[in-house]
């Protein structure tokens, strides 16, 4: 009866861990293939879908036009969600409570409404069309992960360093600079990564606010593999793996990826 | 005479210029609204979406002229009444109820055991192993792994030219509501076992110690002690996942084919392709409803749990 459970813990751990990893090696498997379909087992190995995407300048187009989108987004982000997330784990508002559960509106409005709603929005503003008003959309549907990525280490912050900074003769602005930004800056690079790159893939928003010209990288692979199935979607897709890739290593190199195991 | 270079450099120039700006807009008399300016931006960006949701609800009450094809100028409810009675709608409505249930138990029974062993065990390597798998899923996105997942179920995939190596098949393994559900699990494992992990790494590992010290078996233990004390993160996963998948887009529309539509690409349908604003608000309206009566349900019963933005108060 002892033994049992270690070994269903390992038997269901191990096959999240296929079912997780099994899209992303399959997809820089298939875009290395040298054949025209996707075969097991594979016809060699090439480059020439990637030679492929090269030349081909809608894919390329439409992955600039999602770096452009997530930087928008991640640049709004930076501000809006450090001053919220240090107003809110620093001092006591009131309404506090109603405000948090206000801020949490992007997570419990589902996708689908606020995307829709931002379409309406953007329509009657005249700015449906536009490119920077996607990074917007993505901004405000992702805001809570900057928010709860600041607040985490504006808990970690002692608030007697600030008040030592205040002791010493340091202004207001010289101690949020000084002591406060460096204090939250992990958080603060959390936040921007998981913006940034949830923005790079994000794909319904975009696919409601974006016509044929201004398509994102997302929008323009789930518009492909509805007609047909080709290896070099695989190869563009594999930017997104290593867009990710970097994304983690930053992650860790910066705060280390055990960061989301602390319990708050 | 000889000049004294003044020891005054121009960053602190420039801060005295900040503060004595910050001091003119914002007096300190101000100070105790100060946090409230400082929400403010979120707030109103935050805004947006509510200002859409009122959209909404404002097309919601339109109907379409056909010969037209334009909404009404005066408010009805009979886009309402279309969307309840339809059996279409209502099909739909139990395809993705039904479909959230499933996915966020089996979700929750295989987040579970990952999130123990990955703060549980000893070895740094595998914990490192383990998140890195759950991240990079979690930052490629679901388009991508969608389109993984043809590659190897499709027709002509992977699986079925394994099979076929062996005379069994093709099989068809996609387009079907099985696959949407298996494809929509594996988008969710890293949001449940992300939410999961700090719910776990609060209990302490001593209580389990005390509880086997006590005779209780590993079963035992998982039962009465740990999973009574997980119960923040497990109601905070579960409630993330079945919002999620009750409202997906993307998994239903690539692994579903078509016919495996969920509430979202109902919705979508009505705005894109039947051109029917007015159904379509309608039917978002009703998501919303659904979605946020489950949620708030569940937050007044249990508290935010693991979601909420708190200041943490123990200190």
């Amino acid at each position: 009866m002892t033994a049992r459970k270690p070994w269903v813990l390992w038997l269901l751990v191990g096959f999240s861990l296929i079912t997780l990893s099994l899209p992303t090696l399959v997809i820089v498997g298939a875009s290395f293939t040298a054949g025209k379909i996707i075969a097991f087992p594979p016809d060699g190995l090439s480059l020439k879908w990637y030679a492929a995407i090269a030349e081909a300048s809608d894919l390329r187009a439409a992955f600039l036009r999602s770096l452009y989108v997530a930087t928008v987004c991640t640049l709004v982000a930076i501000p809006l969600g450090t001053l919220a997330g240090v107003a809110l784990a620093k001092y006591r508002l009131r309404y506090e409570k109603t405000i948090q559960l206000y801020l949490l509106l992007p997570f419990t409005i589902p996708l689908i409404g606020s995307g829709i709603g931002l379409m309406l929005v953007f329509g009657s503003a005249g700015v449906l069309g536009q490119l920077w008003p996607i990074g917007i959309a993505v901004c405000a549907i992702n805001l809570p992960f900057m928010i709860w990525a600041v607040t985490g280490s504006v808990n970690a912050l002692d608030p007697d360093l600030e008040n030592a900074a205040a002791n010493c003769g340091a202004p207001p602005v010289q101690t949020f600079f000084a002591v406060t930004l460096p204090a939250v800056m992990p958080g603060v690079i959390t936040g921007s990564l998981l913006m940034f790159i949830l923005a790079l893939n994000e794909f319904l928003v975009s696919l409601l606010l974006v016509d044929a010209r201004i398509m994102t990288l997302p929008v323009q692979i789930y518009n492909s593999i509805r007609s047909i199935i080709t290896p070099d979607l695989a190869a563009i897709s594999v930017v997104f793996v290593v867009a990710a890739a970097f994304a983690i290593a930053a992650l860790d190199r910066l705060v280390g990826l055990d960061i989301f195991l602390k319990s708050k | 005479m000889r000049t004294y270079r003044t020891a005054y450099p121009i960053l602190w120039r420039v801060f005295d210029a900040l503060e004595a700006a910050v001091a003119f807009l914002w007096p300190a008399r101000f100070a105790p609204a100060l946090p409230y300016l400082l929400v403010l931006p979120a707030v109103l960006l935050t805004g947006l979406l509510v200002i859409g949701l009122v959209e909404i609800a404002d097309t919601s009450l339109r109907v379409l002229d056909r010969s037209t094809f334009r909404l009404s100028e005066t408010w009805t409810l009979e886009n309402y009444g279309k969307a309840l009675t339809q059996p279409l709608f209502r099909n739909i409505s139990l395809r993705s109820l039904l479909g959230a249930v499933i996915v966020t138990a089996a979700t929750l029974i295989l987040a579970f055991p990952y999130a123990y062993l990955m703060v549980r065990t000893s070895s740094s390597a595998l914990r490192k192993l383990l998140l890195i798998a759950l991240f990079l899923p979690f930052f490629i996105g679901q388009v991508v792994r969608a389109y993984g997942w043809l590659i190897i179920l499709g027709n002509e995939g992977l699986v079925n030219q394994l099979l076929g190596l062996v005379g069994v098949g093709p099989f068809r393994l996609i387009y079907n509501y099985p696959a949407v559900l298996f494809g929509l699990v594996q988008y969710m494992l890293p949001f449940a076992v992300l939410m999961l992990a700090p719910a776990l790494t609060a209990i302490p590992e001593e209580v389990e110690r005390a509880a086997e010290s006590l005779g209780a078996d590993r079963l035992r233990t998982l039962r009465h002690v740990v999973l009574p004390m997980a119960r923040p993160g497990l109601i905070g996963a579960g409630i993330v996942v079945f919002t999620l998948t009750l409202t997906d887009f993307a998994m239903p529309a690539i692994l579903g084919g078509g016919s495996n539509d969920f509430i979202a690409n109902a919705i979508y349908d009505q705005f894109f392709r039947t051109s029917d604003a007015g159904l379509g608000a309608t039917l978002t309206m009703l998501l919303v409803v659904l979605g946020s009566a489950v949620v708030g349900i569940i937050f007044a019963a249990v508290g935010t749990g693991t979601l909420g933005l708190t200041r943490r108060t123990a200190r």
